[in-house]
This record gives C-alpha cells, structure tokens and sequence, in this order.
C-alpha cells in the first residue's frame, strides 16, 4: 500500500474540560480530496489547527508522509510541504495582493525576483492577476477567499488544508472556486478540505470524514455517508444544500 | 516612486558630503552633525515601530550602551576610537538579543512598555556603577575635529539608511516584517519564524543606534546617564518617526529634519525651553496619533498619488475594515 | 531576623499603595484595552492638586480625598472620548496608537508639571503623619506609621470598593460584558462609550487619590510619574494583564521584595531587583503568576 499522505493517528485535543476533538483517526492518500463536515462545532477547525501545527494534540500523532509531525511549528510544516488556508480570512491588509502572495513565494524561491515570477504564475492560475497591484485590503470576500488560496499554492504544497473556502460565496463564486480545487487536485496536490456547503463537498470530495463533538462519527464515500443513520441525526434541522 | 527617492537620497548625501567643503563655521557643521543623528536614530527606531509593529519606547537605551561602552573602553582601556565604537554596537545588538527574548513574545503594546522599563533599569544600572561614574558621568579624550565627527556620523547615517532601503524595500525581509506586522499566525503559515524574524529586526534597529551612540559619545566628550541614557532620546526618535511617517524610511528622515529644525531654532530663543521641549513634543505626539496618523510623509503620499488605494500600500500600520467574518465551524 | 516582623509589615505597607497605583491600570487595559503609559503622570497630579489644596485651605488631605476623586473623575470622563476616537481610528493599529497617544500625554503632563511646579520635591502634611504604633514582643518589636496604615486602609478600602462595584452592580455587570466581549456588550444594549468614560474616569479618580496619599507618606516631584508607572506594569505583569484579582498578591509580592532590600539589604538595588523578577516573569510566565492574563 503506498505511503499515506496523511495520517491522523488517535489525535484528542482538550481545553480544560471539554474534548474539542476526540480520539479521531483517517488517512489521507496521495491525489485523494477528503472532505471534513460536521455541524458547527464539531471540531473541524480544531482539528486542522492540530494537524497544522498551532495547537499541539493532548493525545495521539500526526504523521505526513509516515514522517511524525506532531507538534511541529507551522512554519516547519510549510516548509514540509503543507498548505492552509484559515477561515476567518485575514490577508496582508498592508501589502499588495502581489506581495501577499510573494511572501509566501520566498519559501521556495529566497530571491525576490524569483518569487515574484512564481506568484505571478500562481495570480494567473487562480485568477487574481488582474488585481496583482491592488492592496489586498480592497478585495472582497471572494477576492480574499482565493487570495488565501493563492498564498498555500504559492508555498508549492503536497498537502493542501482548505478550510472553508466557499462559505459565504455566491454561487457563481462558488462554482469558480470548485473548479479551482479541481485544478489543484489535477496538479497533483492533496487536498483536505473543511466546508459547510453540502452541495460542494459532495461533489468533490472522493472520500468524506464526519464529526460530531470532536469525535469522528462516519467516513467513507460521499453517497453512503450521506445515507448514514447517525450522520443525518447529527445534521437534524440542518438542511442539506 | 521609490526609486526617484532613492535618486534623491544618493544626491543629498552627496551634497552634505561636500557641506563642510563650502562651510567653515563650525556651529554650522555642529548642528548638521546632530540633525545627520537623530535622523539614524528615527529611522533605526523605526525599523521595529513602522515596519514590524512593535514600539521599543526604551530604543535611547541602544543609543546609551554604544555611548558608555565607547567611553569606558576609550577612557579606562585606552582602545582606539574605531575599536570601542565596533565594540559598542556589538553590546547594543546583544542587549536587543537579551532583551528581545521575552519582551518580542508578547503583543505590541506589552513590548512598549516593557522595553521602556528596561531601558529604566540600563540608567539605574550607569547610575550605581563605579565604573560609569555614576551620576557624574563619563570624561572622554577631547578629539576637536568637527569636520571628522560630521563625516562619521554622516557616513554612518548614510550607510544605514541605504543598507535599510535595501534590507527593507528591495529585499524580501522587509516584506517578511510587514507580513509578520499584518498578521502574524498567517505568516506562520507561510513558512516565517517570527521569533526569529523579529530578533533579527530588534538587533538591525540596535546596532547603528549603538554606533551613533559612540560617536555621539566621543564627540562630546563627555556623557551622564541623564542625558545619554534618560527618556529624551528615545522620546525625540519616536516623535521624529511617528510625525514623519511610520512603516517608510522617508518618513522619519522627514520628521527628523522638520522637529530639529524647530528646536534648534527654538533653542535660540527661548532659555527654559527643556521643560516646554517636552510638553511640545508630548503635544505633537498625541495631535500625530489623532490628526496626522500616517505623518506627514504619509499624508503627502495620500495627497499626491494619482490612485488613491495605490497610497494605502504605503499605510504601514493601518487595519482594514473586515469582511464579514464566517461563524466558526 | 529580629527585622523580620517589621520587613513583612512594612512590605504590606507597601504592598497596599501599588495596589492603588495598579489596580487601576488594571482595569483600564482589561475593559478597553490601553495600556496607559500616563498612569504615573495622573497619580502625579492627583498628589499636586492634593498638596495645593491641603496648602491653601489647610485641610486634612484623607478628608477631601472625594474632591478629588470627583475632580479627577470629570477630567478622565471627559477626556475618553479623545482616547476613544483614537483606539478605534481606521487608520493605523488602534491598540498600539492608543498607546502612542497616552505616552504623548505622559509627556505634556511631566512638562506640564514641571512648568508649574518646577523640578523641586515636596510633601503633603496630614495629621496623620505625626503618629506611629509601636508593638513589641520579647525581641521583637514592630513599628507602624499611622501614615502608612492609613494608605493600607485606603487600598483595601479602593479593592473591596471595585470589588462590589463590578460583582454586585449592574454598572459592574456592564463593564464586566465590556471588558470580556465588546461587540456583544453593544449587542445587548450596553452602551460600550458611556461605560468605557466611567471606567476611564474611574481609573484615573483612582490614581489620583492615591497620589495625594502618596504624597502624605512619600514625597512628590513632577518627575514622579515615570517610576510610578514602571511599578503599577510591574504588578500588572506580575498579576496577569486585565486579571484584577491577581493585583494585590502581586503588589504584596512587590511591596515585600521592596522592603526586605531596604531592611536587610541595599535599597539602591531594589529597582533592579524588580526589574530582574519582572524580565524572569517575562521569559518564564507572560501571563503572570496565576497566568491568567491577557
């Protein structure tokens, strides 16, 4: 069996009293598109903190390429080879839409130069280049939404965290930014990927993983999760988009 | 934009270089030789205010430690000017490494006054020693060459601001510092060790004030903690920096030139003006943060730029107005 | 060892004016979020107003302490809306501004001060400054200015005060909303500028009393401010940023630190001894003690 490109091994994060995310495990293979779902609060974001490296697990490993990761610093992920994005965008209000993008660039590319080349290469692929000049504190949500992206692109990932990159997005922007994360998939990153919207995650993702406070409750393909008892419970009074 | 400024800062270095070919007043060469200073001083300051975030309100104290370690090494061991100057800055740039370790860990506003403390302790610290003279101060072999101490701080100055320009505004780690300043967990993510970044700004910011603060010392002659290590250093820099313009090297050099201007002239004519020197630059400072927050090289940017969102690139310390935030998973 | 008694009283002495000094300070950083660099020029004030009244009128400085807590209320009242408009400008980082701006303040306070006031020291003279109580024990024996226990009285007196204020009143309540969620106090119909010029004007009544006290026991300068707002961070470090309960350990700590160096060993290096617990905290504990700071 090829090596998993992820692996979350037991992981439990716990604040105080309450078990934010709980004894979950999956695998994520190479190329694959897994979706993460699960009601508000499930733990979702906790959980790609813990694999990104700002919260460090109470219990469990993380393993990136069968290389144990846990506890490592962001900045020693990005270097690894993964990418996140954060839900609550927050972009480099200061610099250029250009320049957010480099800074990531200069990871893989130390000469200014060089790294500016590769950002524009990324603005074209995700189609920001038109605003390239622009201050990034003047894109909308959308802009910002693929900003963010741009930025993990630009750090050239295997692993690619998305973390509710089309919430708040109108359809159209919607559809765009799916057609993005096909793309990037076809490039040969791994993607996982966190999203409220039913109707995208459904529909991109080849495996899904489900939790409900903090613990993994299903997983597997879209169709048959969708069908599984305890996840639709879970979703009760939630509508399926 | 930026490379006309830089033209323009290759010809007035040139021209002051030739100041003191054409000048021969010494009083003249005297007063440039402290508005060449306080210009590193604004712009040193600024490095880690406008740039990276953090307001070191304690940056006198780099400034002092070049100074006395200048003159306890020239004084009491008898090494050569260039040497204890080196040396001074070495110590300077320790200092911000010691002092950086805890202090960079926490957010902005702690840094401020933390580091204000500690430049507190460093004039405690002169004031107890036998070695620093204590409260008397420090003598230093009188050199009087004021053509010699121009051109040093002159060449410092100027070797700074270009080395800074280069650091901050063509290579990457400029842009590194505001990304770190913008949004620091993000930077984190994109590969940057901000502890290590912001260190590495902390010493960058340290090491010229320690320079200028030997020079200063050795031009003088004769240093005390009230007036080397006291709060006046490091108030002046930060008004110089803040009313110029935060976050661009221009701006402090303007601020620098505009408040010296004003207080040499001041100076002239009014005898108690230490004490109303304060309560001017208290006033600035605070019409500044109200009135003026992005100084006045900001504002002229704002004014003169044809795209006015173009200009708000050069807004170092501006937060913007967010899009609505998506609930929390 | 005979001194010991005497270095634990007088480090609570102590101990009960940085409560004073900080406690304020506290509470100003932890409902708006500022940290006022000004708060040693305010304490400073405070102790000018109370040194001209009690010279002009002759009156009991502890007794018109209310003139000046309702004198400085008004001015620090009054005055919030400026720092206000300046913690949420759209330009520049709010927080840090703030800060700028208070450190402006700081300086045109000093200046102030010592234009009017020159650069000489002086005291306040209460009546209560005539007294001491004097216990002993075998051989042990404790002194205990009248001064100084009034000022512990006076501490205690400002905590339990604030203590009732934020835990028992709705005003409390509100600051409390406030201090913790400031979107979602305004949500709820608390008005976020009319509270934020209470707890400013507070604070600074606050600081001000204390400086009149502060000059009954110690002397006063113009130049007082900065060294007393090192000590009101120290104990708010110490404490833990915004976390209120954790200031009187940390001022006792501080007062029992500065007493044992001025009984048993050199006061000249008290401040560095400070300054030394205050970097070791940095490095080991930002948070505070109890770390539960911001």
């Amino acid at each position: 069996m090829p090596d998993a490109m992820l692996r979350v091994d037991s992981v439990s994060k716990v604040f105080g009293g309450l078990h934010a995310v709980d004894a979950v495990s999956f695998t994520v293979a190479p190329q694959e598109i897994v979706g993460l779902i699960g009601p508000n609060g499930a733990g979702k974001t906790t959980l790609f903190n813990l694999i990104s490296g700002y919260y460090r697990p109470t219990r469990g490993r993380v393993f990136f390429r069968e290389k144990d990761i846990t506890g490592l610093a962001p900045y020693t992920l990005a270097r690894l080879g993964i990418g996140r994005t954060f839900q609550i965008v927050k972009p480099f209000g200061g610099l250029t839409v250009l320049d957010n993008v480099v800074v990531a660039a200069l990871l893989k590319h130390p000469r200014r130069q060089d790294a500016e080349r590769h950002a524009w290469e990324v603005l074209e692929f995700t189609g920001l280049a038109d605003r390239a000049r622009d201050p990034a504190a003047s894109l909308t949500l959308a802009g910002r939404k693929r900003l963010e992206i741009s930025k993990a692109l630009a750090l050239e990932p295997s692993l690619l965290l998305l973390d509710e990159v089309v919430a708040g997005l109108n359809p159209t922007e919607a559809d765009r930014t799916v057609q993005l994360i096909l793309g990037v998939r076809a490039r040969g990153l791994t993607i996982v990927i966190v999203e409220h919207i039913m109707r995208v995650i459904m529909n991109i993702s080849d495996r899904v993983v489900v939790l409900n406070y903090g613990q993994k409750i299903a997983e597997g393909d879209p169709k048959e999760v969708a069908k599984n008892r305890a996840v639709i419970e879970a979703y009760l009074g939630e509508s399926v988009a | 934009m930026p490379r006309k400024v830089l033209l323009w800062a290759v010809v007035m270095t040139a021209v002051l270089a030739a100041v003191p070919l054409i000048v021969h007043d010494t009083f003249y060469l005297r007063v440039l030789t402290e508005a060449v200073m306080w210009i590193a001083l604004a712009i040193t300051w600024d490095v880690l205010a406008g740039y990276t975030g953090y307001l070191n309100f304690g940056h006198g104290a780099f400034f002092g430690l070049g100074a006395y370690t200048t003159a306890i090494l020239m004084g009491h061991a008898g090494w050569p000017f260039p040497l204890a100057v080196a040396a001074g800055s070495v110590l300077a740039a320790v200092a911000a490494f010691v002092a950086g370790m805890p202090t960079l860990r926490l957010k902005g506003a702690y840094f401020a006054i933390a580091t204000w403390a500690l430049a507190r302790a460093v004039q405690q610290v002169a004031l107890i020693l036998e070695i620093t003279g204590g409260p008397d101060g420090m003598r230093l072999p009188p050199f009087l060459h004021p053509q010699f101490f121009y051109y040093a701080m002159l060449s410092v100055t100027a070797a700074v601001f270009f080395l800074l320009w280069y650091l901050l505004e063509t290579a990457p780690f400029g842009l590194k510092l505001k990304a770190i300043r913008e949004n620091e967990a993000g930077a984190m993510a994109l590969g940057l060790n901000p502890a290590r970044i912001k260190i590495q700004a902390f010493i960058l910011s340290a090491c010229p004030a320690g320079i200028i603060g030997g020079i200063y010392a050795y031009w003088i002659t004769y240093i005390d903690p009230a007036s080397t290590l006291g709060d006046l250093i490091t108030d002046q820099a930060v008004v110089m920096a803040v009313f110029g313009g935060l976050g661009t090297l221009i701006g402090p050099v303007l601020g620098a030139i505009v408040l010296f201007a004003f207080k040499t002239y001041f100076w002239a004519y009014l005898s108690d003006y230490q004490v109303l020197y304060l309560i001017i630059l208290g006033a600035l400072i605070a019409f500044s943060v109200v009135f003026l927050p992005e100084g006045l090289w900001g504002s002229i940017l704002s004014c003169t730029a044809k795209r006015p969102q173009l200009s708000k690139a050069f807004h170092p310390l501006e937060t913007k107005k967010e899009a609505p935030e998506v609930p929390n998973a | 060892m005979l001194l010991l008694p005497q270095a634990i009283v007088d480090g609570l002495l102590i101990g009960g004016i940085y409560i004073t000094i900080a406690i304020g300070f506290s509470l100003a950083y932890g409902v708006m979020h500022i940290i006022d660099f000004a708060v040693g020029e305010w304490i400073m004030l405070g102790a000018f107003l109370g040194y001209y009244l009690n010279q002009w009128f002759g009156w009991e400085p502890f007794l018109f302490l209310p003139v000046i807590f309702l004198a400085f209320y008004i001015v620090g009242f009054s005055l919030q809306p400026l720092i206000h408009r300046v913690l949420s400008g759209r330009r520049g980082n709010p927080v840090l501004m703030g800060l700028v701006f208070t450190f402006g303040l700081a300086l045109m306070f000093r200046g102030l001060a010592l234009t009017g006031f020159g650069f000489f020291s002086r005291s306040i003279s209460s009546a209560l400054a005539e007294g001491s109580w004097f216990f002993q024990s075998g051989n042990f024996f404790v002194t205990i200015p009248v001064i100084r226990f009034a000022g512990l009285s006076y501490a205690l007196a400002v905590t339990l005060g604030l203590h009732y204020l934020l835990k028992k009143t709705d005003f409390g309540l509100a600051v409390q909303a406030l201090a913790q969620h400031k979107e979602s106090a305004g949500l709820m119909g608390i008005n976020a500028k009319r509270v934020s010029s209470h707890v400013y004007g507070l604070y600074v009544a606050i600081s001000a009393m204390t400086g009149t006290i502060f000059g009954c026991i110690f002397s006063i300068s113009a130049q007082m401010g900065p060294d007393l707002t090192v000590f009101a961070f120290f104990v708010v470090v110490l404490a833990g940023m915004g976390y209120l309960a954790g200031v009187p350990w940390a001022a006792f700590l501080l007062g029992f630190v500065q007493s044992f160096f001025l009984i048993y060993l050199s006061p000249a290096y008290t401040l560095l001894a400070v300054f030394a617990i205050l970097y070791t905290i940095l490095l080991i504990s930002p948070t505070g003690l109890f770390r539960k700071g911001v």
